[in-house]
């Protein structure tokens, strides 16, 4: 306890601590509000940090620690990028419509299918784009048996956020853990997949037992669905062939960026202008003006206001009291992690919390082992259950309601505009027993493979 | 020419309570001038008289168009019947809920390249001529001003009629 006592003596609380802790709790408060724009409340508290003098603009624009995470910007317009030119060869429509025909019609067959294909394109597409891109086929294919699209909507939406915890670029969490900790793809594979795995089929397993006997269809209707021919869907077999071999080559590229030492914005950064080169496109601006300006401006805005917290001390201050409620246990704190992460994240955005954690984990291994830094702190044997349990605890906390993850945002204004809404109650009765049930795979996971096979 | 000069005025409209198949029966036999013709687009007046929105062909064909078609090029998968489903499901809507509530006006004395460069900016084909009172007094139709337009360009006089 006496090292814990010297350790907060150090954050000194004077006016600059106070006035960067306003305005954090301001902008994370008024975020939660959503009664104005997030992205919008980023760039104010960001700026505001600057002009208040609580960090500079070099800090801001330049510092790895105290500013924005440009591994992280670049890598998430670079898949914006890739997609947008991906989009119109009609790959995703394929996808979906042979899916449906794969599983010849039956309705539960299409529900698995669909889960499990939405599950693995979000591993490596942002889950947001992922549901985009399945939601409609679904809604059609839906309509096309006469069934009700809702459970099927929310089973894609929570499988999204399953399969996008899977890999280093599956989900916004997961890629700022791994730009902080300076993890690589394999080892998002290596530790994360394995477990996502499980997850997924106890998931399959459950919305079988859930919605497997009340979906029914009309035998005749069934002919709809297996008349369509889902070739009609490729609308530009040239791009598509360019497209794939450009992904290939990013994928590998992602695979094995650890070991040739190249940060993972620098191979999605050279997939997207690779494949704007081949694409041949002689107006690069749309493609580049679809990238999702709000979203990569409400990163650039969060690490900005991060980097004033962790300047004036808030962060480690609140790492010390973490480390007091676990009482330095290192499974307790796990499990807290893990826990707490996921109920945060499945009730406010988990970027800004993960935004949030980043450095306050690194702020509690620096009070753990005050006398190791660099790498050898941030891949302390002891810290890795740490970093997993984050990134389990952050991607699949979505899950719990319709407000955690941006795709059950998605999907239930999706069901909304069909006149067919999703109520928070609804949402939360089959996300939150789904979200709770993952969560405990993970635990036992982390407890088995770290605590006691410590493999 | 002003506005007023190629309005015609508005004898038929909708109220935004009705349902849409009140709607298409009108647009189906409402007066253009003095031929009963039938419209591709009727305005909505509130009991006031005053102008709530305009209900068109188009938007009705929107309609019917799924949202989520509109997400992807889902066309080449829909199947026969599916348009007249919807079509059915649609009968008892109300005109509120599918007209278009912003609805571009044209005054009745302004000059006749103001409408056009209204109906080119908000690409419509009939625009709701409005008195200085803010009531709807007519509509201005663009083959009207198309063929405002032919008078001028072969000098035929003003109303000079084929």
């Amino acid at each position: 306890m006496t090292e814990e006592v010297k350790a907060a003596t150090e954050v000194v609380m004077g006016t600059q601590f106070w006035v960067a802790t306003t305005i954090f709790i301001l902008v994370y408060g008024l975020i939660i509000t959503e009664k104005i724009h997030k992205t919008i409340l980023a760039i104010v508290g960001a700026t505001t940090m600057i002009v208040l003098r609580i960090v500079t603009q070099e800090d801001a624009f330049n510092s790895m620690e105290l500013g924005i995470d440009w591994n992280v910007i670049f890598l998430l317009v670079s898949m914006m990028i890739i997609i947008n030119i991906m989009r119109p060869t009609g790959v995703f429509e394929y996808i979906a419509i042979k899916s449906a025909k794969v599983a010849k019609g039956r309705p539960f067959a299409i529900m698995a299918i669909f889960s499990v294909v939405t599950a693995v394109v979000s591993a490596f597409l942002d889950n947001v784009t992922t549901v985009l891109l399945i939601a409609p086929v679904t809604i059609l294919i839906c309509q096309a048996l006469e069934l009700d699209v809702v459970p099927f909507l929310i089973t894609e939406a929570i499988a999204s956020n399953i399969g996008g915890t899977a890999t280093l670029i599956g989900d916004p969490p997961n890629i700022m853990i791994a730009s902080k900790a300076q993890l690589d793809f394999m080892a998002f594979v290596y530790h994360l997949t394995p477990v996502i795995i499980v997850v997924l089929l106890a998931y399959v397993i459950t919305i079988k037992l859930i919605f497997g006997k009340q979906l029914k269809v009309k035998e005749e209707l069934r002919q709809r669905v297996m008349a369509m021919n889902e070739n009609e869907a490729i609308k530009d077999p040239v791009l598509l062939k360019k497209s794939l071999i450009v992904l290939a080559i990013t994928v590998a590229g992602f695979i094995m960026h650890g070991t040739l030492h190249y940060e993972p914005a620098t191979i999605a950064l050279f997939g997207a202008g690779l494949l704007l080169l081949v694409s041949g496109t002689k107006e690069p601006h749309h493609i580049l003006a679809e990238a999702e300006w709000a979203t990569l401006f409400f990163f650039m805005g969060l690490f900005m206001i991060i980097g004033g917290v962790v300047k004036v001390g808030l962060i480690k201050w609140m790492s010390i009291k973490v480390l007091e409620i676990t009482q330095g246990s290192l499974f307790g704190t796990t499990s807290v992690i893990l826990w707490f992460s996921a109920f945060a994240s499945a009730f406010i955005d988990n970027i800004p919390y993960v935004a949030t954690m980043n450095p306050l984990v690194i702020d509690m291994a620096k009070q753990l082992w005050p006398n190791i830094s660099g790498l050898n702190l941030l891949h302390h044997p002891d810290l890795m259950p740490i970093w997993w349990s984050l990134a389990l605890g952050a991607c699949l906390g979505g899950n719990g309601t319709m407000i955690g993850a941006s795709a059950n945002v998605v999907v239930c204004g999706m069901a909304e505009k069909m006149g067919k809404p999703i109520s928070f109650k609804k949402f939360m009765y089959y996300g939150m027993p789904l979200m709770i049930e993952s969560v405990i795979i993970c635990h036992v996971y982390i407890w088995l493979r770290y605590y006691v096979l410590k493999i | 020419m002003k506005a007023k000069d190629l309005m015609i005025t508005v004898q038929n409209f909708l109220k935004p309570d009705d349902t849409l198949r009140d709607a298409v029966t009108l647009l189906k036999v409402a007066k253009r001038g003095e031929e009963k013709v039938g419209v591709n687009g009727l305005p909505v007046l509130d009991e006031a008289g005053k102008l709530v929105g305009m209900l068109s062909m188009r938007d009705i064909l929107k309609a019917v168009h799924p949202t989520y078609m509109d997400l992807m090029d889902l066309g080449e998968f829909t199947w026969d019947g599916m348009l007249e489903e919807a079509a059915k499901k649609l009968a008892d809507k109300k005109v509120y809920a599918l007209m278009t509530k912003d609805v571009t006006t044209t005054k009745e004395d302004s000059p006749l390249m103001d409408a056009v460069d209204h109906m080119i900016k908000s690409n419509v084909k009939r625009l709701p001529v409005i008195d200085n009172t803010g009531r709807v007094v007519g509509m201005l139709y663009e083959r009207d001003v198309f063929f405002a337009i032919v008078r001028a360009m072969l000098n035929e006089n003003a109303g000079g009629e084929k």
